[in-house]
């Protein structure tokens, strides 16, 4: 319970932390950091309560400068030497009993049950209390009262705590806003209302311009940059992986391992060294290929060099078909070499049925002579190459006949197979 | 299952009713393809209404024994394929080359001593069979020659001594058949048939070749040039010996153009006519 005479405590206005001692003994000695102009200066100071030594004297005087740094009381028991009478509780103003205890804080004296937190009225555990407008508090009540609250996460703020852009924050809540990387070490500049890094500011302001942060040293990149597994830098960081010689923006980037995403085994070489690592040449205009490249007849094109050898149109990704080292579309192809149905002298779409040195619809394969169908069970013999079916065979007349078999020794042969 | 056939009810007529069963099944279901083949057909008459089933494409009618063709045939103007292998035909009507859809005609294993005047007008026609006829290089017409859309022109059996050398416009041939003729002598022109990827020249009286022919793909494997039974010079033997492809080699080569010069201006001797040809059962009238 509260006792509303004199713990009704105002609420607590920290004063002005510029006005704290630490704080100004840190700004009086220059900040170490080299800060430009641009940068928005900031407080950190500490909360840090001291557990108690181990009958320590009071010695870390300058903590107690600081608000709210917590004092540890000592306990004056034998003062034998001293007189008390003169001695007065600094609380209520009354002497002290022979052998009473004594509480000595600040070369102050009190009664031990008057030596007691200004909002419970309890004892100090382990001693330990915090001070602030010539009150004493508990550990608990000085936090409940003055410990600032984290602008982030809502949370009392023992230890560090960070100020900046007019509020407090734990150290780890304090991030940039872009990376979320922790800024209480960095410093951090104030971009329209966000609290950013330097990296990300310095971002922020080469897009601006148009322009890239060198990924390695974050300045801007005023000539050409050099792409790099992802990132931009200034080409002058990267030395040739061949010759070692400093890079231009006319390095390569290689990929190590084709096809695959991930770019971390990326390496880069100077445009000659590239240029004569077996880089894919064209096999028509016998330039390096950078972008995709098209492999076929032993050979790398430009996905826009490799044309059809008869109408020279680039397939671009559509079948293409080979011929004595050279590539056709699929029109030229059937007409120079023909998988063209003999029958319906139309390109063979689906199987092809192939004797006698031609191809065939698989249902356009028929007897010549009275065109009835056939198919691979079908025996047939062949006059000029043309199939005959048996029955139409046997009608020839019998010195034709007799003169093919001398010529050809007509055996009836099965029809092969349809083939793809 | 094999359904039984429907028994003819006019068994004394037979001849007749096979042809007209055929027609009559085709019309009641428009069939486009008209199966007339082996039918003891002679004449046209026979098959009754056969002229104005105009929305056929394919007539077959081999194994027949047809001597004439009516000009009327052409009016089935959807007609793509006309087959009128083994029959009697002595004479065609020039109607058939204006026929505009016609791809395919065979007219192989006929009668055949000449072809009407101005018969190569065929607007579309691919492929030609005129094999086992009595055709020889004067009686073609004049325009034979200017088929530019023929792929394949069969000429075996037939009593071919030289082949024109207008040969060379037929572009587009691929196939080109003269086995068993009296050729003794081919034009160089031939180099010139660039898509030439079947020369049958089988039993003819040839000694020596253009050396153009070499200019052809003569070896590949959808290639077949047939040139047994002839009586080459030394040199062309030789290499035929030893393959196709040597051949073609030694008809590109310096050596075989000097060789051709001489046999163009010392001509060879020329084996006589192959026998058995005079038995030809398409000579006999
Ligand atoms: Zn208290
Ligand atoms: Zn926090
Ligand atoms: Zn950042
Ligand atoms: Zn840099
Ligand atoms: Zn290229
Ligand atoms: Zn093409
Ligand atoms: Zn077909
Ligand atoms: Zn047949």
């Amino acid at each position: 319970m509260m006792n509303p005479r004199d713990a009704s405590p105002k609420i607590p206005v920290l004063g002005a932390i510029e006005n704290s001692l630490l704080a100004q003994r840190r700004a009086s000695k220059g900040s170490k950091d080299d800060i430009n102009s641009s940068y928005y200066q900031y407080e950190v100071y500490d909360n840090v309560p001291l557990t108690p030594l181990n009958n320590a004297p009071l010695s870390l005087k300058q903590n107690l400068e600081s608000p709210i740094q917590p004092s540890k009381l000592t306990w004056v028991v034998n003062l034998a030497s001293m007189s008390r009478d003169n001695m007065l509780c600094s609380k209520c103003g009354e002497g002290f009993e022979p052998q009473e205890k004594i509480v000595n804080s600040t070369g102050q004296l009190w009664h031990q049950q008057c030596f007691v937190c200004a909002q419970c009225f309890r004892e100090f555990a382990d001693g330990v209390f915090y001070e602030y407008d010539g009150r004493k508090y508990c550990e608990h009540d000085f936090h409940v009262l003055f410990a600032p609250c984290c602008q982030k996460c809502g949370g009392f703020i023992i230890g560090r705590v960070i100020k900046a852009m007019n509020a407090s924050w734990h150290a780890e809540c304090f991030l940039c806003e872009m990376c979320k990387q922790e800024l209480a070490d960095t410093g951090f500049i104030k971009n329209s209302g966000r609290a950013l890094c330097h990296e990300c500011n310095a971002k922020v302001k080469a897009r601006g311009l148009g322009k890239y942060i060198c990924h390695k040293c974050h300045a801007m990149i005023d000539d050409q940059p050099l792409k790099f597994r992802g990132e931009v830098y200034h080409p002058y960081h990267f030395n040739c992986s061949t010759c070692g010689v400093e890079l231009d923006a006319n390095a390569r980037e290689v990929r190590n391992r084709p096809g695959l995403a991930k770019n971390d085994t990326n390496e880069l070489y100077c445009l000659r060294c590239h240029d004569k690592m077996g880089v894919p040449i064209c096999g028509a205009c016998r330039r390096p290929i950078e972008e995709r490249v098209v492999t076929a007849l032993g050979k790398h094109w430009h996905v826009e060099h490799f044309v059809c050898a008869k109408c020279e149109k680039p397939f671009f990704g559509h079948r293409h078909y080979e011929k004595k080292g050279l590539a056709y579309c699929e029109t030229h192809y059937h007409q120079l070499f023909g998988n063209l149905c003999h029958h319906c002298n139309q390109v063979i779409a689906g199987d092809v049925f192939t004797a006698l040195n031609k191809a065939w619809c698989v249902h356009h394969f028929a007897c010549s002579v009275c065109d009835q169908k056939m198919n691979q069970k079908t025996k047939f013999y062949e006059c000029d190459l043309k199939p005959v079916c048996k029955k139409c065979y046997e009608k020839f007349p019998k010195e034709l006949r007799n003169r093919l078999r001398r010529q050809h020794e007509a055996a009836p042969r099965r029809a092969p197979t349809p083939v793809e | 299952m094999a359904t039984a056939p429907s028994v003819s009810c006019l068994p004394h007529n037979a001849k007749m009713s096979k042809a007209k069963k055929v027609l009559d099944e085709a019309r009641e279901i428009q069939n486009p393809e008209l199966d007339l083949f082996d039918k003891n057909v002679s004449t046209f008459e026979e098959m009754t209404g056969l002229l104005n089933m105009t929305y056929i494409t394919r007539l077959t009618l081999s194994h027949n024994a047809i001597k004439s063709v009516p000009p009327g045939l052409a009016n089935l103007s959807n007609l793509e394929i006309i087959n009128l292998a083994n029959n009697q035909i002595e004479e065609l009507p020039l109607s058939l080359s204006s026929m505009p859809k016609l791809r395919i005609l065979n007219l192989s294993i006929n009668k055949l001593y000449s072809l009407p005047r101005g018969f190569g007008a065929f607007p579309v026609l691919e492929v030609l069979d005129l094999t086992y006829n009595n055709l020889k290089e004067d009686a073609l017409p004049g325009n034979f020659f200017l088929m530019g859309t023929l792929r394949a022109l069969y000429l075996g059996d037939n009593d071919f001594e030289y082949l024109p050398p207008e040969i060379k416009n037929l572009k587009n041939l691929e196939i080109l058949g003269l086995r068993e003729n009296d050729l003794l002598e081919l034009p160089k022109e031939i180099g010139e048939l660039t898509r030439l990827k079947e020369l049958h020249l089988q039993g003819n009286r040839l000694t020596f070749l253009p050396p153009d022919l070499g200019q052809l793909d003569m070896s590949s494997n959808k290639a077949a040039f047939r040139l047994e039974g002839n009586k080459w010079i030394p040199p062309i033997a030789d290499q035929l010996q030893l393959g196709i492809s040597h051949l073609q080699d030694y008809l590109k080569s310096e050596t075989y153009r000097i060789t051709y010069n001489r046999c163009l201006t010392n001509k060879p001797e020329a084996p006589p006519p192959c026998e058995g040809k005079p038995k030809k059962t398409c000579r006999t009238r």
